[in-house]
């Protein structure tokens, strides 16, 4: 166990954000509204929200349809989760989707974006709208709640986090690699093929987790999208890299051809998936232009998570890497033994 | 050893998303019921179960590495 310093680190990170990830409530939300289209008149809808308390609040409920403001006639709370909201609905409202609004105290503003479908266009309601409603603040530290996603935004400290290690541990590879081509020596070619193992832990446990979350969340194992199969391919340039090096038996040569592959599998590794994505849409956040790191995608109450999860698993990554490296020294030693 | 294990993976790799694509529609009962249920915790439980037993899966690996090097120099 030579220097204890930075894996006691990085397991005190991983371990920390973990239980945050996983303790952490979230923020109340509404998570459902029934209704079919709302034409102008009498309409009613039964709302359920996801860790909200309805009984405790006075609870007032809005339609939002381009930036007018429907209050809603009259409010029935079953239970904290449940409450049947009765609208008349105006003449004229400008968009075709209108998002349902609830506002209560400790609560903030939800909203259930294009909640109710508005058959009758028209240029802007004149009677029946009201002021958008005071927002209020929103208690406490708490996880975004976002319909879809509800509680697996708490993945985010934990599938993001692998490909983060995948790409240290490929760019320790690639650094050893360079290695390789200016000194020939053997014990780096093993360095590099050593950190591209441990990158592919991380990597195929990237593609599970991101796999069960997409079932959950887009309702497919697997969706054709640009970063999806960019991943995908980089996991199988990887594995090609350990089959080409592999099947070359003289050592010398073995050495320098995995490494000339390797920084271009690095290369492709980062087409693939920091810069193909980005020039296409995509259900996957990070895509389409944007890093993931806007204030879109993350929110201030996960961000110190994610930072904390991220670096204590790139350390995680990095012990894996160190053990077998030195694992592949012993093993080098013994191999450059045999052969005088 | 290690070629032939990594040569098998990317074989069968290659043949995940033929397989994907054909199970990708529907959603059978059992799946709504673990995975949409409670607000979709089960998945994230899921998640963190796999990145353990992966991590495992892998320890058992150096575990086996070490113990033939152990072998080797005795």
């Amino acid at each position: 166990m030579r220097t204890l310093w930075w894996k006691i680190m990085a397991l005190a990170l991983v371990l920390a954000a973990s239980i945050t990830a996983l303790r952490t409530p979230l923020a109340p939300a509404i998570v459902y509204a029934s209704g079919g289209p709302f034409a102008p008149g009498g309409n009613s809808a039964s709302v359920i929200g996801y860790r909200t308390h309805f009984m405790a609040a006075p609870v007032r409920v809005f339609l939002e349809n381009g930036g007018q403001f429907v209050e809603a006639s009259s409010t029935v709370v079953a239970d904290d989760t449940h409450l049947t909201a009765r609208f008349e609905v105006p003449v004229g409202l400008r968009e075709d989707m209108s998002d349902l609004v609830v506002v209560a105290p400790g609560h903030g503003a939800m909203r259930l974006f294009a909640a109710f479908y508005n058959p009758e266009k028209g240029t802007g309601a004149v009677d029946g709208v009201t002021d958008a409603p005071q927002q209020g603040e929103r208690a406490g530290f708490v996880f975004p709640n976002r319909n879809i996603l509800y509680e697996t935004i708490r993945n985010l400290n934990f599938h993001v986090p692998m490909w983060f290690t995948m790409m240290l541990l490929q760019t320790i590879s690639f650094v050893f690699s360079i290695k390789v081509l200016g000194s020939g020596r053997w014990l780096d070619d093993r360095a590099a093929v050593q950190a591209v193992n441990a990158s592919l832990l991380f990597a195929i446990l990237g593609l599970i987790t991101g796999s069960i979350w997409a079932r959950a969340t887009w309702s497919g194992w697997w969706t054709s999208d640009a970063k999806l199969n960019g991943a995908a391919v980089t996991v199988l340039i990887y594995l090609a890299y350990l089959v080409l090096r592999g099947s070359v038996t003289d050592l010398a040569k073995r050495a320098r051809l995995a490494a000339i592959y390797n920084i271009f599998a690095y290369v492709l590794m980062l087409l693939f998936i920091m810069a193909l994505p980005r020039m296409t849409a995509s259900l996957h956040p990070g895509s389409g232009g944007n890093p993931a790191f806007s204030q879109y995608d993350l929110d201030d109450s996960l961000r110190p998570v994610f930072y904390a999860a991220v670096l204590g698993w790139m350390g995680i990554g990095t012990w894996i890497f160190n053990l077998q490296y030195r694992l592949a020294r012993i093993e080098n030693r013994h191999d450059e033994e045999r052969l005088r | 050893m290690m070629r032939n294990g990594s040569a098998r993976l990317l074989l069968l790799l290659a043949l995940l998303p033929a397989w994907t694509a054909a199970h990708a529609q529907g959603e059978p009962d059992w799946l709504v019921d673990t995975l949409y249920g409670s607000g979709k915790i089960n998945t994230v439980i899921t998640v963190v179960s796999v990145i353990l037993l992966g991590i495992g899966l892998w320890l058992f690996r150096l575990d086996r590495r070490i113990a033939r090097m152990e072998k080797r120099t005795k």
